[in-house]
């Protein structure tokens, strides 16, 4: 009886492996980790993106202006576009510089753009800075059609090199 | 440490009261208190284990033609594919009726076109505007897995692989003669 009711004073525990392994994954998922950019943190729909098999091309981070297809509502026949660039210096200048854009869009990270929107914009960015790489992130259950007229507007302004964003495939 | 270290200097120096001899002794029951550096070490590991996202997304790369110039070609290295609202897929090479294909046999399909033209094949993409986005790439992404086929395929008749491949607008004569089938 007495050996149960006995306090274990001296239990000492050593917690170093353990402690070891806590910093390793620390550390590790703090390299890997990449935060929500400023522009998707605003966002309010999110994108269901279609499934592509693995390929070795990640999205380009530098200069990359993508061009997003979404349905932002409950409701799946309201698609928009919406516009949104990486490099903080060209999009004040695109944002600013583009015709007939609403006024109250001009200061935000992503604008919600109409095709005509669209095509100053595209066209705006690759004047600013010719290096532009165009990204469309499109939701999967999107018509076509959005798409088609998305495509007509950049081979309108000549960007006929672009990117279609696409997530991974699992279990290939 | 230094806290922890002075404390336990001290205790021993109080005891035996020689000061000079400090310095040397190897201090045995020397402990810190870890508990809230693991503490906030397991906070941190659980913020970050939980806010990154491992799937990166991928891209697919496109290039379209600058200008829609009417280019004549041969209807002999003509291949429609030709995709309808419902996400069906009907193939014709020329202008042979079209007839359905099954997702998982486009792959192979393409492949024996391809490799029966070589080079010359010229595939036209026709997608209906109704058709969903998600259907449209995994066409995109079956014409792309036949390219990884065909180079090596094409690698041992010494023949760099061309790829010729183009999305065309659906027009009403298209659309009427998939209807049926």
């Amino acid at each position: 009886m007495s050996k149960v009711k006995m306090k274990r004073t001296g239990f000492v525990l050593d917690m170093t492996p353990l402690v070891d392994i806590a910093f390793l994954l620390l550390t590790f998922f703090m390299f890997t980790a990449k935060f929500k950019s400023e522009a998707e943190s605003e966002q309010k729909f999110q994108i269901k993106r279609p499934k592509a098999s693995a390929d070795t091309s990640k999205i380009p981070d530098k200069d990359l202006a993508i061009i997003k297809i979404a349905i932002d509502s409950a409701n799946i026949g309201d698609t928009s576009y919406y516009y949104e660039m990486t490099n903080e210096k060209d999009r004040a200048a695109v944002y600013n510089n583009a015709k007939g854009i609403d006024d109250s869009q001009r200061g935000k990270m992503q604008i919600k753009a109409t095709l005509a929107n669209l095509e100053e914009l595209v066209g705006e960015s690759r004047i600013q800075n010719p290096k532009t790489k165009f990204a469309i992130d499109a939701d999967k259950r999107i018509r076509f059609k959005w798409l088609n007229d998305c495509m007509e507007v950049m081979r309108k302004k000549r960007a006929t090199a672009f990117n279609l964003v696409t997530d991974k495939k699992q279990g290939m | 440490m230094a806290g922890g270290g002075t404390l336990g200097a001290g205790r021993e120096r109080a005891k035996r009261g020689k000061p000079s001899k400090r310095k040397k002794k190897k201090r045995v029951g020397f402990v810190l208190d870890m508990t809230p550096l693991v503490d906030i070490a397991f906070l941190l590991l659980t913020f970050f284990m939980f806010t990154t996202t491992m799937t990166t997304p991928q891209i697919m790369q496109m290039f379209i033609p600058p200008q829609t110039d009417d280019v004549k070609v041969k209807c002999s290295e003509l291949f429609t594919l030709r995709v309808r609202g419902d996400g069906k897929v009907f193939y014709n090479p020329c202008e042979d009726a079209p007839q359905y294909v099954q997702m998982k046999d486009l792959k192979k399909l393409m492949f024996d076109a391809n490799l029966k033209l070589k080079n010359k094949l010229i595939t036209v993409l026709k997608i209906d505007d109704n058709v969903a986005y998600d259907v449209v790439i995994r066409v995109l992404d079956e014409l792309n897995l036949v390219e990884g086929d065909l180079v090596p395929a094409f690698q041992k008749e010494n023949l760099p692989r061309e790829r010729r491949f183009t999305i065309a607008p659906m027009t009403e004569k298209d659309l009427e003669e998939i209807k049926p089938l």
